[in-house]
């Protein structure tokens, strides 16, 4: 029988493993777009392991501002930058 | 190609030597720790103790408690900052003027799973702002999370569609107003006989907010704060949206016509 706080501490490594690949994706990644997209799956990862370590008041304010707000303020920079990054179509 | 591999490696080693610490009981032997400082034995015992009155906050939510009365000037003053920052963007784009005109916004299933989601969103928001004094949650939360919903109507409607129900003057008067209600509720116990941000009564100044209203434990001022809270940063982060979101041409404008007047 698997214990129940081994279950939500499993939950949580699986979302640091996730995080991690997310994190590189997001830093590799030449579209920003899509490196947003990937920051904000990092995010999700994150206020999932937040949950499990019984932070909810940061998961409450993680959530809105990881995934809603900041991915809009990128948006609105890379609006004004271009969406890829060293030129178009990249190296 | 090589940077690539920069960025593989260096993201395995802080991963390895993390986990290593965190194995090796940097963050303690368990999660969560065991055996509680006084401080935080404190801080965990007094946030709601009807029988010692006078050191009690009266909400059973230990953040908020820590948030807005035994840390309540701290909080006071990451408001200030964060309100800082907020009016520095609205100094910077000082000369927009988000345009009325109401774009015609996603397809028409976008548009009804919005005017579906938002009210919810909203409703949520409210809860998370109005039950801080009990559940998790608390003002910023609450506030953060009703921005969304701003930020769901633009991108699904138009910026336009956002403007002409809450536009850039009155965003900031909500905030204001918001802010405004912090500092009253700071302020009344001094003006009352009582301490700047006092909540429930002490052994040396006796007012008080009411812990309850009408049998429902409110928590005194904790309430209050959260609900000027959530309207000053429910309006302070949607007026930042609002602006970095403009069009390019107008900001362009705005910006261009600053220069002509220095030269």
């Amino acid at each position: 029988m698997i214990e129940p706080v081994n279950v939500a501490l499993g939950l949580a490594a699986l979302s640091a493993v996730l995080s991690v690949i997310a994190t590189y994706l997001a830093v590799s990644d030449r579209d920003l777009l899509r490196a947003l997209i990937f920051s904000a799956l990092q995010s999700t990862a994150y206020a999932i392991i937040f949950l499990v370590l019984m932070a909810p008041d940061i998961v409450l304010v993680y959530v809105p501002v990881a995934v809603g707000i900041y991915p809009a303020v990128v948006l609105a920079l890379i609006k004004r930058v271009g969406r890829f990054e060293g030129g178009e179509g990249g190296e | 190609m090589a940077s690539r591999y920069l960025i593989a490696v260096s993201i395995a080693l802080v991963v390895v030597s993390l986990s290593f610490a965190v194995a090796y009981g940097a963050l303690g032997a368990s999660v969560p720790l065991e055996g509680l400082r006084s401080l935080a034995r404190a801080y965990v015992t007094l946030a709601y103790a009807p029988w010692n009155r006078t050191l009690t906050v009266m909400s059973p939510e230990a953040v908020t408690s820590i948030v807005w009365d035994f840390r309540g000037v701290d909080t006071f003053f990451e408001t200030a900052v964060l309100f800082g920052a907020i009016i520095g963007t609205v100094t910077l784009f000082r000369g927009i003027k988000p345009s009325a005109r109401i774009g015609e916004g996603l397809s028409a299933i976008a548009r009804s799973a919005a005017a579906v989601t938002a009210p919810m969103i909203l409703a949520v928001a409210a809860a998370i702002a109005l039950h801080g004094h009990l559940t998790p949650g608390g003002g910023f939360q609450g506030g953060a999370t009703a921005a969304v919903v701003a930020l769901v109507i633009l991108v699904t409607f138009s910026l336009g569609y956002l403007v002409s129900g809450l536009s850039k003057e009155r965003a900031l008067m909500l905030r204001s107003a918001g802010l405004l209600g912090i500092a009253a509720v700071a302020l009344i116990p001094p003006i009352l006989g009582g301490i700047v941000f006092q909540n429930q009564a002490k052994e040396l100044s006796q007012f008080s907010y009411p812990a309850y209203i009408g049998g429902a434990l409110t928590s005194g001022s904790l309430l209050f704060y959260n609900l000027f809270e959530s309207l000053a940063v429910a309006a302070g982060l949607t007026l930042t949206i609002m602006l970095l979101l403009s069009p390019h041409e107008v900001v362009e404008e705005a910006v261009r016509g600053e220069d002509h007047e220095r030269i």
